[in-house]
């Protein structure tokens, strides 16, 4: 390990010589040494390390080959898409993580490792990096990948239209450059010191040079396109070659559609899918107590929060927000607006991730001192409107919990609902609500405060605009050295714990279910259904 | 007679050129446009500027809804607006829904085939047996299946048929361009729920028509000359009591063409309806259009056939006016 860090004999997967962490090694460490440990080592040499590995505790030979994995989603008719560089939902992330590799990984406990990119070397200020890729990975078609794929992958998602332009919108995208076959140059617009963050997402995997309109994929992942009806089912075969150990085992992957969630999961419970995602609540507690399924239950940093216009009154006076803050009994909107399935959240974003702050006190119920600052605002008996929607699980049944919470420091909260197709769309209604709800899946501190804090952010939903706290948030973003970066992020994150407009009350599970047939899919913070890993899983 | 059929035909056009009008205006009143609905989060003003061109969102609503006309006219349903925005450069609308269209079209036809000589038989057993235990059960036992939503009906007989009994399978998936037919005893379930909900109509008209041509006195007269009670009801009684349960009928069929969209939901079966609801969903305005204008065809068209077969058992409508 060129930069000091342990690894754990026992994870290597027998005859491997290659260098790499293991999870459990990384859990072990606990969480936020694990994740600052994760991040580092892509800047700079890191070897060959092996990006996929043998499951925990398993060995090759309880591993079943072979037969086709059946995964249930809910279905985006028309809109689905094997194109990552366009907004995705779910079903879609499956099918790229079937297809296509990232340059980087997000790991189940949200640490990064290699994919395709293997360094990520930058210049003093890190304004610019020089990456080297994986050597010796070819695509579907046998074509060999090379720094050019990447090139035209990162002009794809530097498209207007593209939902991957806030991750490269720090790009100097006309000066990018392919030193040679596996070596690549970004030119940045402002100092990054963790580019590599920025490739973990599904919208950013790498796609073959000249790919249009995906009509027959070519990628370099662990499975082959083979059919694609949007909105019914696709299907994929297992590639023989796929670069990274072990897998895929079985022979086939199919990806159903079915929208409706009680038929996705009879068709679970009735052996005509393997697999589903986003098993309801309801559901999952049943289930759970049945043990008929297995209902695969992942802690992630997908925060839901309530978020307060920091402009417009009530919400420009600080007191106000923070009394709002002490009005959520977080406990309580848990347990009964998501089941119990989350942890509580503390008014900052990304839990988990590289950089959260877990050393700031958690903030809870106090109405005597919510009262008292709404007294001091002169806000006695504040009436407000939250707007809320059922276009995420959990958001109309918070609102209304929190509507009966504020009553006891005298604050009338009426709930008004907007069309789910309207909520999160900037030409409709999202970012003109002064007080409503919303849901980040953040995969990187970065990624988030770029996009909703920063000057300029696409989605400023509080409306935060603070010249200082913008200069320490690049500050943070561009600081090479992990021990200063950190604390400019300590720093930026009490300025938004204690002054933000984001009432953060959990971190939500993803909950999915399997059948006990389906093994090797592990819980993973960085996506639904073990971050749709299918390469892991096999039927026993 | 014939001018009796023009007559129709005329009207069925006037009506399928207002439903047009009508499809298409109320797609525009829908908050934002396609191009929005599929950047949603993403819809920052320059990126709907830029899709909105692309699909050609920009050009005033009439030159569209004479496009879109045309297209439909001549067969040509155009592209998926929602799959063009998502990259595809060429998505047809025909290629996407010929085989859901062909799937509920199945699945109405087999329902349609139980449900007529099964709504005929018990309406005509309620109408001989009037007043008696078999008319009360008929009645009662429609009304309460009538009564009920089919997402009830269909939940319900999920869980005696799958998780009771483990009899019959919960979903129906068929792959695309597979046969449903395939796998009968995936379509029991859909099959019965539709039974339910559109059944009880037909029975009540049928045990009504019957029972008022029982008590006429050509049906005594026939009685009287000791013609058999069999013979009574099926060459006198039913043939005109059918005339006016055509009509109910036909409007069942017409409501299978809706009721599909429920159940394929429940069952998650790949039909026309669950296509028209994802469309819904994610605004895809083209798919939309073509579709309610699609089932809007097949509902003058059924009112159509269904007036001709009226006109057939009723002599009296043959006579020009």
């Amino acid at each position: 390990m060129t930069d000091g860090r342990q690894a754990d004999p026992g994870a290597y997967e027998e005859g491997d010589d290659e260098h790499a962490l293991s999870r459990a090694d990384f859990l072990k460490k606990g969480a936020a040494s694990a994740v600052g440990l994760g991040m580092v080592p892509l800047v700079g040499g890191l070897g060959n390390a092996a990006a996929s590995m043998l499951p925990e505790g398993v060995s090759e030979a309880e591993i079943r080959r072979g037969g086709t994995l059946r995964v249930g989603y809910v279905g985006g008719g028309t809109a689905e898409t094997i194109n990552p560089s366009v907004g995705v939902t779910p079903i879609d992330e499956g099918r790229i993580q079937a297809i296509f590799d990232p340059l980087v990984l997000l790991n189940a406990d949200l640490s990064l490792s290699p994919g395709l990119a293997l360094e990520w070397n930058p210049n003093k200020d890190a304004t610019e990096y020089e990456v080297k890729l994986r050597p010796g990975v070819t695509f579907h078609n046998g074509k060999t990948f090379s720094a050019e794929d990447v090139i035209y992958s990162i002009h794809l998602m530097a498209k207007p239209t593209s939902a991957a332009l806030p991750f490269v919108s720090g790009i100097k995208i006309r000066d990018l450059k392919a030193i040679n076959k596996t070596t690549l140059r970004i030119p940045l617009k402002f100092p990054d010191a963790n580019l590599a963050a920025n490739f973990v997402y599904y919208n950013t995997w790498i796609v073959q040079k000249g790919e249009k309109n995906f009509s027959r994929p070519v990628g370099t992942g662990p499975f082959k396109f083979g059919s694609f009806t949007p909105g019914q089912q696709s299907v994929f075969k297992r590639n023989p070659h796929y670069w990274a150990h072990g897998g895929p085992y079985v022979d086939s992957l199919k990806i159903v559609s079915i929208s409706d969630p009680s038929a996705r999961l009879n068709a679970l419970l009735s052996g005509q899918i393997d697999a589903m995602a986003q098993l309801s609540y309801a559901q999952a507690k049943a289930h759970q107590a049945s043990h008929d399924i297995n209902v695969l239950v992942s802690h992630a940093p997908q925060v839901l929060m309530f978020y307060m216009d920091t402009r417009k009154p009530p919400f420009n006076d600080n007191r106000v927000r923070l009394a709002m803050k002490l009005i959520a009994d977080r406990p309580a909107l848990i347990r009964d607006a998501i089941s119990g399935f989350g942890t509580v959240g503390n008014d900052i974003v990304g839990k988990g991730l590289t950089f959260y702050d877990n050393s700031i006190p958690q903030h809870t119920r106090d109405i005597p001192r919510a009262k008292s600052l709404l007294k001091a605002a002169g806000r006695e008996g504040l009436k407000v409107v939250l707007q809320t929607s059922d276009v995420i699980p959990g958001f109309v049944e918070s609102a209304t919990l929190l509507a009966q919470q504020a009553t006891a420091a005298g604050v009338t909260i009426k709930l008004k609902q907007v069309p789910a197709s309207s909520y999160f769309n900037p030409s409709l209604q999202y970012l003109k609500m002064p007080f409503a709800e919303t849901q980040w899946p953040p995969s990187s501190l970065k990624f988030f405060y770029l996009q909703a804090l920063a000057a300029n952010a696409p989605f400023n939903e509080t409306h935060w605009h603070s010249k200082s706290f913008n200069t320490l948030l690049f500050k943070a973003i561009g600081e090479p050295n992990h021990r200063k970066a950190q604390s400019y992020w300590n720093q930026v994150q009490r300025i938004q714990w204690s002054q933000g407009g984001y009432l953060s009350w959990t971190n939500a599970d993803f909950v999915d279910a399997l059948s006990k047939k389906v093994k090797g899919l592990k819980p993973s913070a960085a996506g639904i259904l073990g971050n749709h890993r299918y390469q892991d899983a096999w039927l026993s | 007679m014939l001018a009796f059929v023009l007559r129709r035909l005329v009207g069925a056009a006037a009506a399928l050129l207002a439903a047009s009008v009508l499809i298409f205006t109320a797609v525009q009143v829908l908050p934002g446009n396609a191009a929005s609905a599929v950047l949603g989060r993403n819809a920052s003003p320059a990126a709907v500027g830029i899709l909105s061109r692309q699909m050609g969102l920009d050009r005033p609503a009439s030159t569209r809804y004479a496009h879109w006309l045309k297209g439909f006219v001549h067969g040509d349903l155009g592209d998926s607006a929602v799959a063009i925005a998502q990259g595809s450069n060429h998505a047809p609308i025909w290629h996407l829904i010929s085989g859901p269209l062909k799937n509920s079209a199945i699945l109405a036809a087999i329902t349609a085939l139980v449900m007529i000589p099964l709504s005929v038989a018990l309406g005509t057993l309620a109408a001989v047996r009037a007043g008696r235990p078999t008319d009360h059960l008929i009645s009662l036992g429609s009304l309460a299946a009538v009564s009920m939503p089919e997402f009830v009906v269909g939940s319900l007989l999920v869980a005696v048929f799958f998780v009771g009994l483990h009899l019959l399978p919960p979903v129906a998936i068929v792959p695309p361009g597979g046969d449903p037919l395939s796998h009968p005893k995936q379509l029991v379930l859909p099959v019965v729920t539709l039974l339910f909900a559109s059944m009880a109509a037909g029975i009540r008209m049928v045990r009504a028509g019957t029972f008022e041509v029982l008590q006429t006195e050509y049906v005594q007269t026939a009685r009287l000359n000791g013609l058999p009670e069999r013979r009574v009801i099926m060459r006198y009684a039913l043939r005109n009591a059918l005339a006016p349960s055509v009509q109910v009928l036909a409007q069942n069929l017409q409501y299978l063409v809706g009721g599909v969209i429920v159940v394929e939901a429940v069952f998650a079966y790949p039909g026309i309806g669950s296509q028209l609801v994802n469309a819904v969903q994610i605004r895809d305005v083209t798919v939309v259009q073509s579709v309610a204008m699609l089932i809007a065809v097949v509902y003058v068209l059924i009112n159509l056939v269904a007036d001709l077969i009226v006109m057939l058992l009723v002599p009296k409508l043959r006579e020009p006016v």
